[in-house]
């Protein structure tokens, strides 16, 4: 039984071979030659390697008997494969590993706008010119299109590095490099480098193509326009909130925290917040809403920046980092104002009551300690609520001025209940901070002595703490306050008067009051000024 | 599939390799040589010993080129047992070369020496 055998001439020499061994001796020949085919002095080598396997099998088996597949794969062994041969003539060494993982980037070899559609052609190893169709066909449809043109545009990333484009071809990289080298050299003998060469497109393709280059281009210019405009627009925003902000906050440029209730009052909210919230927790929430505002304004800019001049940065990394420390200044920011929400959470009251021992006609009130003995760097009005605070920053004091109630009592005593009252986490918390604020009152023979304001703890927060005082008094009964006492009772906000006759305000100085059934009133309209 | 060409600027490590290795086989290949003339069957052996090659397909078109840059010259000679051979000996302009070959070499060796000792 003998197989076929066929003869070859290898360099000169005849060779009796095996049918088998003649087909891998046939494909291994075509490939050296597919090797060297295109290198300069090429044939000179394939005429070599001929030559030595010629040599090889001369050694193996003589002139006489026929050449096997065992011949030929131990001659393949000795010379070894085209992939084997490692150096680079003009392309690289093919990448170690063959199977590729795909990834959809733009394609910047083969773009009209952004090399989108050339991407996703890539991609789906498929023609373009179809998604170039589709983009344009499916913009006619509320601008979906366009809307998607520009989302990809700007999630893909154009394959840059020669690894990306290797990962945009998937598996076809070798294949669409080999042909792209192929055209290259078509394109070097007619001298025409730059027009792009569609060997194998249809010439409807080509006619699509040539339109949405030129369509494209129109595209490219209006949408740069836009996009320009978008930019500054955005790095206007981002610069003047930032400015604005450092302006306020860094600054104290005052206007925009601020209450004017008597054109003195500038709340400047650092300066406060350090009284309002744990103390230690003050410069946290500072620099934490700094980073959560700032940040983004930041973003804005170079996204604005980025969309004026148009260029691609590597800077996901930075962006992602940005956007990881903004959403933890954002959720630390909620847990600590969280947290000091919830010192506010309870409220505890402490009331306590002195009655007079007989009810006078005309009651004094005097003031004990007043707020013009005070020395206090800030103060803080909120007159809706009857509420003035003064701030020692140097003794970390808070002084605030309570109202002064004036009711009509049905029985014919005269009584003073001062109510104090703080708020906690928990109510015994709440309580235990009432009863630290200290207030003093009290009676002697027909004066009523009052604090103008009362203290808080030094060193503690603010707690929404408040003293009231209520005095009961007999309609009829003639108040005289001094002036400190009487800013108490401007403080007072329980008077209502529709025809606008009277209101409580700082022009108005009469220290003789007296209660009538409608609330209390001035004796006197005579201004003691 | 049309594409335009793709420009290829490999720059990664495999190619650095490949191309580290090929030069250092030119040189080993011109040193081989410097010592007598031979058979390209020579060389090989010599440089599969030194294993510097695997294949002998990677000698062949190393050949072609330095004789193409007239670093080598061949003469063919009759073998008993086949074809006739190429048979392989430096040219002037090769021996110039090696030995300026030789030179950046010494110096590329002290260099890195110098830096990995350090």
């Amino acid at each position: 039984m003998m197989d076929k055998t066929i003869n070859i001439n290898i360099s000169g020499t005849l060779f009796q071979i095996d049918e088998e061994a003649f087909r891998i001796l046939r494909d291994y020949l075509l490939a050296i030659n597919n090797r060297f085919r295109n290198v300069q002095g090429g044939l000179e080598t394939i005429e070599d390697i001929e030559s030595r396997i010629a040599e090889i099998f001369q050694s193996q088996k003589g002139l006489a008997g026929v050449i096997t597949k065992e011949n030929v794969e131990a001659m393949i062994a000795i010379i070894g494969k085209p992939e084997d041969f490692d150096h680079g003539d003009y392309e690289a060494v093919p990448p170690p590993y063959t199977s590729q993982k795909k990834r959809m980037y733009r394609n910047p070899e083969d773009k009209i706008i952004s090399g989108v559609s050339s991407g996703i052609g890539a991609y789906l190893n498929t023609d373009p010119v179809i998604f170039r169709v589709l983009f344009v066909l499916f913009t006619v449809f509320f601008g979906t299109g366009f809307l998607l043109y520009i989302i990809l545009w700007i999630a893909l990333p154009e394959a840059k590095s020669d690894s990306q484009k290797r990962e945009m071809y998937g598996d076809n990289f070798h294949s669409a490099r080999s042909q792209n080298l192929s055209t290259d050299k078509i394109n070097n003998v007619n001298g025409s480098v730059n027009t792009p060469s569609y060997s194998s497109s249809s010439s409807v393709g080509n006619a699509f193509n040539e339109i949405f280059r030129a369509i494209g281009r129109v595209c490219y210019i209006i949408l740069r326009i836009f996009l320009i405009i978008i930019g500054v627009s955005l790095v206007l925003t981002g610069f003047l909130a930032i400015l604005s902000f450092v302006l306020v906050f860094i600054f104290h440029y005052p206007g925009t925290f601020s209450t004017h209730e008597f054109g003195t009052n500038f709340v400047y909210i650092p300066d406060f917040l350090n009284y309002i919230v744990t103390p230690s927790a003050a410069p946290w929430i500072i620099a934490l809403t700094t980073i959560a505002f700032i940040l983004p304004m930041l973003a804005l800019i170079y996204w604005g920046v980025k969309m004026i001049f148009w260029f691609r940065a590597k800077d996901g990394v930075v962006s992602l980092a940005g956007f990881v420390i903004w959403v933890l200044s954002v959720a630390a920011l909620s847990i600590i104002l969280f947290n000091e929400g919830i010192s506010f959470a309870e409220t505890g009251k402490i009331s306590s009551e002195k009655i007079f021992t007989h009810t006078p006609d005309t009651l004094y009130i005097k003031a004990g300690k007043k707020v013009s003995d005070l020395k206090f760097d800030k103060e803080l009005s909120l007159t809706h609520e009857a509420y003035t605070v003064f701030i020692n920053e140097e003794k970390k004091e808070i002084y605030i001025r309570p109202h002064l109630n004036v009711n009509n009592f049905w029985d014919n005593v005269v009584k003073v209940e001062v109510r104090k009252r703080s708020t906690g986490r928990t109510q015994f918390e709440a309580m235990k901070k009432a009863e630290g604020l200290s207030y003093n009152f009290d009676i002697t023979g027909d004066t009523l002595i009052l604090d103008e304001y009362f203290e808080i703890p030094s060193g503690r927060k603010w707690s929404a703490d408040n003293v009231s005082i209520d005095l009961s008094i007999p309609v009829g009964t003639i108040l005289k306050l001094d002036s400190a006492s009487e800013n108490l009772l401007h403080a007072y906000s329980g008077y209502d008067n529709d025809d606008n006759t009277f209101s409580p305000g700082w022009e108005y100085r009469n220290r003789i009051w007296t209660l009538t059934d409608e609330g209390i009133k001035p004796l006197s309209t005579h201004s003691s000024k | 599939m049309k594409r335009k060409l793709i420009k290829l600027h490999i720059m990664d490590l495999e190619n650095n390799k490949a191309q580290m290795r090929k030069g250092i086989l030119e040189y080993c290949i011109l040193s081989v040589l410097s010592r007598s003339s031979c058979y390209a069957s020579d060389i090989i052996k010599e440089l599969k010993e030194a294993e510097v090659i695997v294949v002998e397909g990677t000698l062949y078109p190393l050949l072609t080129r330095q004789k193409n840059a007239g670093l080598l010259s061949y003469r063919w000679e009759e073998s008993q047992q086949g074809p006739p051979r190429k048979y392989y000996e430096l040219t002037e302009e090769g021996r110039n070369y090696l030995a300026e070959l030789d030179k950046s070499w010494q110096g590329l060796v002290d260099s890195v020496n110098q830096i990995r000792t350090r």
